[in-house]
């Protein structure tokens, strides 16, 4: 008998229905997989089951018993833990109180400093090792690196004791060895009897750990199968639909004839780079790969002047200053971040807003001819094949993909010469990637040169020209032609690591 | 568009239930003369709510609490200057208008280069406006509205109406036009929605910061000239009042305090909301403390209306 | 990235004592007469209202609400309790349980404006300022005009000694011991947890709403604690007490080094906070500033000092 069963569970935000009778079992000491493409409700199916989202309508029983899960208090008492994708973290408390947040250890309603910390080590004892520079259980979460406050977020799923565990892709910022001393954890605790629900977007983590899947498309699960059983492409073709787009995953494309050199970088250095040069032609995607956070991020920031540099940028072989945004983009470059929440949108307002404001910059004007821009608007929104239901409407009303279009629409009203996408299909479907790639291929087709850093690699494999191979803020190999494979790629980044 | 026009309506439609009630209750009250009266008072509080309005949709917790002493200081200014005269009029709205700028960019500077809190630096200058407020009533005389103010403020003028009803009515329609024709009303709108996206969009978000807050100084110091056209001369602390009824009458009109939408439109209506409800409860004979526990607990309904937050669970 | 270890370590009240001691200095310095035992009992029992209020804000602001109604809310419990001094009569016993019902009002006024802004979600700024007109309307209500004395024994305790130790300085070092149980309470710890973010503190399971809304009830009644101090140093009751004071208590907890987003800052900084405002009135007096000049030298020094200790625990957290 499965330990907990959620069945026919209903979910719709405003018009968008996140579930449609979805439904999931889990056993005992089992790790269950869930994939989908993003939007097809998998967090929502795991927020409901750790309480932080109320269901439509649905069934959840535990242990053959029906429980209402009515919020995260409850959901905890029942013993669901859960990691959450965004981290659940107080920047301004330690890491010992963060693990310990659910429970502060207390006395006489104070607070038991030594038993805080004797706790919170033990909950991080399996992490310790792999925790890195400057971790401390005293720190402030807000002082850490990313893939030590996503280690505090394990060790905070861990700590008490649930045996309900749920993971919403927690490896995304941590580096081997700290994901293998996670999985170590993961397998302790099934041995133990803990039914642990996964969430990735990384097939290789997936096969390697999982021991059955559950795949949603659109908010409804499609199969569940034992990952013994089933491959890689079966699962892509279930969670992309009847379309087999496994696009992605392509192989390189042939290169084309350079162009003409557009950007020259000479010695560039900051805070995190370490004399960077490279040339960048018109009409080419150069894509930037190694381990996360070597510097590739920090050199499309640079170039967009959000980060101060010495060394030569030479734009159409003219030397150029970045000092802000502002002169980047009179420069003729084009940002676009994969964290459309925080840089990307200007949520809250509507679609038309959203395209026109580096066309208002560029064109210096000061009075808004909304009608006349509405053509230009609608121009670029066409070229990206933007689903909407009219510009006056928020952006919000959009997905994740259709906003990100929406975001690069900006760039297309007047000329962009230089394009630095940064990680820009974080946390978009696998179709919508799919029209996003095809739609940058167009604009370097079109002579625009392409700056391009993204999180997976397979996509950097399957939409760069060339790659250049980060590691510590330093440009260590470049990969171009047949050499561009993952095999390549993998080794390059680790061997100077 | 509906959502946005939703608590204007609701606004609009309180303020004429509010002025049937009060005909009801004491005839009289909607009268032509009474109406121009509470008309007069809105405007002034209006003017002032502009520069809070805007102060609030450019976000980053905006607001403005020095409007207040801004309001008093401009009106001691004012009054010195024309001293009763027609002639010192204009060198009068001059120095009320560099004096509300130059406060509007100290707070301006503090909340955009120093990163202070709005809250906190527009509170620390109101206690330095207030001190300054002190110092010059010391040091020279309270002085007098010129007559042609005071007639612009209360004596009806064009097409029967006074001419601060005119410049109210040229304000909204200016904040109207600047809000949605303008690049700069773009701008406001995008610091407010989401500064950092804005930021990577081009919109100098610094510089744009800075002019919302200079120009809530100019418009509370002109609110401060046409109070004292009002009450004719500059007595102590005429702006107390307007500090938080000013933001009050910006929430009602359906901007939220969060920033990023909402429009100056329904803050007027916000302002004739208040002032109408506060006219009420001076005509109904009951003392202060029954006007003010009223006020207050109408408040606390409208506000039931307007500006919730979302829940934490979805 | 990491911090240098002194400024991790450095505790968040720093710049203000700092600030404070600049300020106890330069009264020295300008009036010896300014550190006397007799001008900092008066600076102790003038301020000590202001304190209490301070501690009551800080509470709400470390969860990042904010009370503008403290100040009200300290008047009506003026009135109250001068009141029901009146109506019960001048006995150690009865003005025992007026101060209690006093402290009562304060906990009751305190829980409507938690109900409203976290149960009924309202705008703290400006609901607690609707609920201050309100509650100022009930303080009228109850006293129409300032003027009614407190008895006798009330305000002579206060003003007094007890073994030759002034009165004040038992009620401070109350005040001081309570922050240092609550500081160390899991109360306020969790207070601090939902302000820093309120969406994680509610996915990790804790009560937010209950939590924030004992926060307000907290601040009200720490506002009827600094109503009673207002009592005693006034000797009477007066509607309109709590004027101005509200916004002193948001600039004495700012003062303090905690940040209006919540989640950060201590309580023993806004007491200190509360001292510095204090301290830089009695400054300006004894500097023999000329008597119009003394509140603009006083509202640019508090300015400063809110921008320096901004400055200061803004470098140390950013």
């Amino acid at each position: 008998m499965p330990h907990l069963k959620m069945t026919d569970m209903n979910k719709t935000y405003g018009a968008t229905k996140a579930l449609t009778s979805c439904r999931i079992e889990l056993f005992p000491g089992e790790l269950h997989v869930i994939m989908g493409a993003n939007g097809s409700g998998k967090s929502t199916l795991c927020k409901i089951l750790a309480g932080s989202v109320k269901p439509d309508s649905g069934t959840i029983t535990l242990d053959g018993r029906k429980v209402d899960i009515s919020d995260p208090k409850a959901a905890r008492n029942l013993g669901v833990s859960i990691f959450y994708q965004e981290l659940s973290l107080s920047r301004n408390r330690t890491v010992a109180e963060n693990i310990l947040a659910k429970d502060l250890p207390t006395r006489a309603g104070f607070v038991d400093v030594k038993a805080v910390m004797a706790q919170a080590a033990q909950a991080f004892a399996p992490f310790k090792e792999v925790a890195g520079d400057g971790f401390d259980l005293s720190a402030r979460v807000g002082d850490l690196r990313p893939d030590q406050r996503q280690l505090v977020e394990i060790a905070k799923a861990f700590a008490g004791d649930a045996d309900i565990f749920i993971f919403d892709e927690p490896t995304s910022a941590l580096d081997r060895a700290q994901t293998e001393a996670f999985f170590k954890e993961l397998d302790r605790r099934k041995a133990e009897g803990a039914a642990i629900v996964f969430i990735s977007h990384r097939m290789e983590e997936v096969f390697e750990i999982g021991d059955r899947v559950t795949v949603i498309r659109d908010g409804e699960s499609v199969s569940s199968a034992s990952l013994a059983d089933t491959t890689r492409d079966r699962i892509v073709a279930e969670m992309v639909g009847g379309e087999s787009n496994t696009g992605v995953f392509a192989d390189p494309p042939q290169a084309p004839a350079p162009g003409k050199v557009r950007l020259a970088l000479q010695d560039l250095s900051s805070r995190r780079l370490r004399d960077v040069s490279l040339t960048l032609h018109a009409g080419e995607i150069l894509g930037l790969g190694g381990l996360h956070g070597q510097g590739q991020s920090d050199l499309l920031r640079a170039l967009f002047g959000l980060e101060p540099t010495t060394g030569d940028v030479l734009l159409d072989g003219t030397p150029i200053a970045l000092h802000s945004p502002r002169r980047a983009i009179r420069g003729g470059f084009g940002y676009i971040s994969g964290d459309r929440q925080t840089e990307g949108a200007i949520t809250g307002r509507s679609i038309f807003e959203n395209v026109v404001p580096i066309h208002l910059f560029k064109s210096r004007q000061h009075i808004l001819r909304r009608k006349t821009l509405q053509a230009d608007v609608d121009r670029v929104l066409q070229i990206l094949a933007t689903r909407h239901g009219g510009t006056g409407l928020p952006i919000s009303s959009l997905s994740g993909g259709n906003q990100q279009k929406v975001i690069i629409s900006r760039w297309l009203m007047d000329d962009t010469e230089v394009l630095l996408l940064d990680d820009p299909t974080k946390g978009i479907d696998l179709k919508t990637k799919l029209e996003l790639f095809e739609l940058i291929r167009s604009l370097a087709d079109k002579g625009m040169a392409i700056l391009l850093y993204t999180s997976e690699d397979a996509e950097l494999l399957a939409n760069s020209d060339r790659i250049l191979v980060f590691n510590n803020g330093r440009i260590v190999r470049e990969l171009a032609g047949a050499d561009r494979t993952r095999l390549m790629l993998t080794r390059a980044a680790f061997e100077a690591a | 568009m509906s959502g946005a026009l939703k608590p204007i309506l609701i606004a609009a439609g309180l303020v004429v239930l509010l002025m049937i009630a009060g005909e009801t209750v004491s005839p009289g009250f909607a009268s032509p003369e009474q109406i121009l009266r509470l008309a007069i008072v809105a405007a002034l509080l209006g003017i002032v709510a502009a520069g809070q309005n805007l102060v609030i949709l450019g976000g980053r917790e905006g607001i403005d609490l020095s409007v207040g002493g801004v309001i008093s200081l401009s009106a001691l200014v004012a009054g010195n200057v024309m001293s009763g005269s027609d002639a010192g009029l204009f060198p009068a709205i001059l120095a009320c208008v560099a004096v509300g700028a130059a406060i509007g960019l100290l707070n301006g500077l503090g909340v955009t280069l120093l990163r202070i809190p709005p809250l906190v630096m527009t509170l620390g200058m109101l206690g330095v406006v207030q001190g300054l407020l002190v110092v010059a009533r010391n040091g020279i005389p309270s002085g007098r509205a010129a007559p042609v103010l005071s007639d612009f403020v209360s004596r009806p003028q064009w097409l029967g109406l006074p001419g601060i009803l005119w410049l109210w009515l040229l304000i909204g329609l200016a904040m109207a036009g600047l809000l949605n024709r303008t690049v700069f009303g773009q701008r406001i709108f995008a610091i407010g929605a989401n500064e950092g996206a804005a930021r990577l969009a081009g919109v100098p978000t610094q510089l744009t910061r800075m002019m919302l807050y200079v120009l809530s100084g100019v418009f509370s110091a002109i609110a401060g000239l046409c109070i004292l056209g009002y009450s004719g001369s500059s007595f102590a602390n005429v702006g107390g009042q307007y500090m938080l009824s000013s933001i009050i009458a910006v929430v009602l009109g359906g901007t939220p305090l969060s920033g990023g939408r909402g429009g100056y439109t329904g803050t007027m209506i916000g302002a004739l909301l208040l002032v109408v409800l506060q006219g009420l409860l001076t005509t109904l004979s009951i003392d202060e403390s029954g006007r003010q526990i009223i006020f207050g607990s109408a408040l606390i309904v409208l506000l039931l209306f307007y500006g919730r937050s979302r829940g934490l669970q979805s | 990235m990491m911090k240098r270890p002194f400024l991790r370590a450095m505790p968040p009240y720093l710049p203000v004592l700092v600030i404070l001691i600049c300020m106890f200095a330069l009264n020295g310095l300008a009036e010896p007469n300014s550190l006397s035992a007799y001008a900092l009992k008066g600076l102790v029992s003038t301020y000590l209202a202001l304190m209490f209020l301070a501690v009551g804000q800080t509470l709400v602001i470390f969860a990042a609400d904010i009370d503008l109604s403290v100040g009200a809310i300290l008047g009506l419990v003026n009135v109250t309790l001068v009141s029901l001094m009146q109506a019960l009569g001048d006995t150690a016993g009865a003005i025992m349980l007026s101060m209690l019902l006093a402290v009562g009002v304060g906990a009751a006024c305190g829980a409507l404006n938690g109900v409203l802004v976290v149960i009924l979600r309202l705008q703290a700024i400006v609901a607690t300022f609707a609920t201050s007109v309100l509650f100022l309307g009930l303080a009228l209500f109850v006293m129409p005009v300032a003027g009614t004395p407190a008895p006798r024994l009330f305000w002579r305790t206060f003003g007094g000694r007890i073994a030759g130790i002034p009165f004040a300085y038992f009620v401070l070092a109350a005040l001081l011991l309570m922050i240092f149980l609550l500081a160390r309470s899991r109360f306020v710890q969790r207070l601090l947890t939902v302000g820093d973010d309120q969406l994680a503190a509610f996915q990790t399971g804790l009560p937010v709403n209950s939590i924030r809304v004992r926060g307000y009830i907290m601040c009200g009644v720490f506002a009827a604690l600094a109503g009673l101090c207002i009592t005693g140093d006034t000797a009477s009751g007066d509607p309109n007490v709590g004027g101005l004071i509200t916004l002193n208590s948001v600039a004495a907890t700012v003062l303090g080094g905690a940040a209006l987003s919540g989640g950060v800052g201590t309580l023993f900084g806004s007491v200190l906070g509360a001292l510095v405002i204090g301290s830089v009135g009695s400054l300006v007096f004894f500097l023999g500033t000329p008597s119009e000049w003394q509140n603009l030298v006083q509202g640019l020094t508090v300015l400063a000092a809110l921008m320096v200790g901004i400055l200061f625990s803004g470098k140390a957290r950013a």
